[in-house]
């Protein structure tokens, strides 16, 4: 029984992984300054936001949860980081409150779903409002300008030609699957999303674990919301709109299951990787952006569609 | 238990509620204060009838109900509505749609309802609010335009509109990359939301120079970025890659310097947008983009206020047609303009 399941979630990584490369070929084919090296740099570097935000999502899915409120976390965390990054302060002051900050959205969320017993979707959505407002409150509608150059460096350095923005993803990804693979609290969070009744019965404190995922959620936010006004060098409170649809999308795309319990951090790598080359791939072909969005959703559920019947036809 | 504490929680939120609208409405009648000493004043002048109706009547009542407040410029707008209407002595309530039109149209109605005498906005849709304008204006509420006008403004009953004109703006814009390029090279074109109609005006104005340079070649479609600068940055480093361009030209300052992020400052790429908000002046002080059309979003507001007051105080306008200028910024004059 644990064979065929390990099985069949090895083939569903296997099979997003080959549409993955596919795609790639493809596009190398049709266009081939694709697959130059400073294209590449772009990929990783487009890649990096959405990747921390979807990784902080992943936890919340597989814990059963749902956030919509990482979108206006990374506006509002943004806005303060700059405000606290013209200079006046060392950059882990702008880096410490933008984590903070989202680190409290986080719990907010949390206790709310986990204590309060609301629907996660009531929950965020109701944070994803207030903290846009939080956002546009705090600036005063305008975005904020003149942040430090040390500050714009984070984004823009890059180390042996790997941009700084993919090191953070890359860091993540590896403390993020390390948690999730290897340890107690990660086969907890499991537990929680593929049966929380079975996992408060068994003696887990199924409340604290759910906290605890949208409190990583919102403190991946927060990182994100600190590098993307380094990346964009002012903070915006307009900025991040629907990037939790992005996030989410990465998460199913991967094979993250949306009820929860089912989905591997190698996954959300190829799902994030997978709708960034898409953008990328047609905005280097030149495709009208009218024509890009429907090429978008079409790959998107086709992505899926294609694991979902490479993983039928193995069983 | 449970109901008891939801119970609870709710009358809490409905008194915060209460707080915050009653603070809400103490900042409106802030400029009132200020305006019966105004209609005093005059009142010296004016014989005792008069100085009985304008008591009646107290401070006009406006209202400005903008599209959203989201952004520098529209927050130019907010500023520069309320300074008017604190200098002549309206009392002024401004709200914000929210980019949405059944928002927009429901805020109108209730305008009306509470008996203000004018009624700015800058419509989300220009046909969508058109009916809601008229019968505004039909119950008889002296409605203007600002920032972008109604279809067939006049015939629905509209007495003023008070805007920059967008076609005007990308020409502008589209000349001085022209001038700058020599009249010949590879441009890319970035825009607003698809369906946006002040993006479409600008692209229209684009066009319009265009169609003069047979040389200036579009080697990409254009890329709908929604006005966002991370949206743009990805976009314009993708290009960069495949494609050799001399300029990118784009129809707001947000987007433009997303595109100077991509492009690196003193890049040689000529970069240009529309709006002259902060972050574009900031963009131009450091080289990242070569200039920007400003679009004087608080002129435009302040014109339909002083429009909204000399109509209302009987008074007519020389035209109704209230057209706010748009002027190129570079680095040599981007200065002045801070």
């Amino acid at each position: 029984m644990k064979e065929t399941k390990r099985t069949k979630a090895l083939i569903s990584e296997y099979f997003i992984f080959v549409i993955f490369i596919a795609l790639v070929v493809v596009l190398t084919c049709l266009k081939p300054s694709f697959i130059q090296p400073g294209n590449l740099v772009n990929i990783l570097k487009q890649a990096s936001i959405n990747g921390i935000l979807a990784f902080g999502m992943m936890f919340v899915i597989i814990a059963g949860g749902f956030d919509m409120s990482v979108g206006s976390t990374v506006a509002f965390t943004g806005v303060l980081a700059a405000m606290l990054g013209q200079g006046q302060y060392p950059l882990i002051v702008p880096l410490a409150v933008a984590m903070l900050a989202g680190l409290a959205v986080g719990v907010v969320n949390g206790v709310g779903v986990a204590v309060g017993d609301l629907p996660p979707f009531i929950m965020t959505l109701g944070t994803m409002t207030a903290v846009r407002g939080l956002a546009l409150l705090i600036s005063n509608g305008k975005p904020v300008i003149g942040i430090s150059t040390e500050y714009k460096a984070v984004a823009a350095s890059s180390i042996f030609g790997v941009p700084m923005l993919a090191v953070f993803l890359v860091v993540i990804i590896i403390i993020c699957s390390f948690v999730l693979a290897k340890t107690v609290y990660g086969r907890r969070v499991y537990a929680c999303g593929g049966n929380l009744l079975a996992a408060r019965v068994s003696g887990i404190n199924t409340t604290k674990i759910r906290i605890s995922t949208f409190a990583i959620a919102g403190l991946l936010a927060g990182l994100s919301g600190f590098l993307m006004t380094s990346r964009v060098t002012i903070g915006q409170p307009n900025a991040a709109e629907s990037y939790e649809m992005d996030a989410i999308t990465a998460c199913v795309v991967g094979g993250v299951s949306m009820s929860g319990g089912v989905g591997k951090p190698w996954g959300v790598v190829v799902g994030c990787l997978l709708i960034t080359v898409i953008a990328n791939g047609l905005d280097i072909m030149g495709v009208s952006s009218h024509w890009q969005k429907i090429v978008k959703g079409a790959i998107i559920v086709l992505a899926v569609l294609l694991d979902i019947k490479g993983k039928g036809k193995k069983n | 238990m449970n109901k008891k504490k939801f119970l609870a929680m709710l009358l809490a939120c409905v008194m915060m509620l209460a707080l915050a609208t009653g603070c809400g409405g103490k900042d409106a009648s802030a400029p009132a204060d200020s305006a019966p000493a105004d209609s005093g004043a005059s009142s010296d002048a004016g014989s005792d009838a008069g100085s009985d109706t304008a008591s009646d009547s107290g401070p006009y009542k406006i209202a400005l109900i903008q599209q959203h407040q989201t952004n520098a410029f529209q927050i130019a707008v907010t500023e520069a509505a309320e300074a008017k209407a604190a200098e002549l002595g309206a009392e002024l309530k401004i709200l914000s749609a929210d980019q949405d039109a059944a928002t927009q149209i429901s805020q109108i109605e209730q305008c009306v309802t509470e008996g203000y005498q004018a009624i700015l906005f800058e419509p989300v849709d220009p046909d969508g609010l058109r009916d809601a304008a008229k019968n505004a204006a039909d119950a008889g509420v002296v409605v203007i335009n600002i920032i972008s006008a109604c279809t067939d403004w006049e015939g629905a009953g509209i007495s003023a509109v008070s805007y920059g004109n967008n076609v005007k703006a990308g020409e502008t814009e589209m000349q001085q990359v022209a001038d700058l390029l020599g009249g010949k090279g590879n441009i890319a074109i970035l825009t607003g939301p698809s369906a946006d109609a002040g993006g479409l005006q600008r692209m229209e104005g684009y066009e319009n120079i265009l169609a003069n340079y047979p040389d200036i070649v579009q080697v990409v479609s254009p890329a709908d970025c929604a006005w966002d600068t991370a949206q743009a940055q990805a976009t314009v480093e993708s290009w960069l890659s495949a494609y050799d361009l001399d300029a990118i030209v784009c129809e707001n300052d947000g987007m433009a310097v997303g595109a100077g992020n991509a492009a690196g400052a003193n890049s040689g790429i000529v970069i240009s947008g529309v709006d002259g908000t902060p972050d574009g002046f900031e963009a131009i002080k450091d080289g990242r983009i070569t200039g920007t059309v400003s679009q004087n979003g608080g002129a435009m507001a302040a014109n339909g206020i002083e429009a909204a007051v000399t109509l209302l105080s009987g008074g007519t306008l020389e035209t109704n047609v209230l057209v706010t200028d748009n002027t190129w910024i570079d680095a040599s004059n981007v200065a002045d303009y801070e």
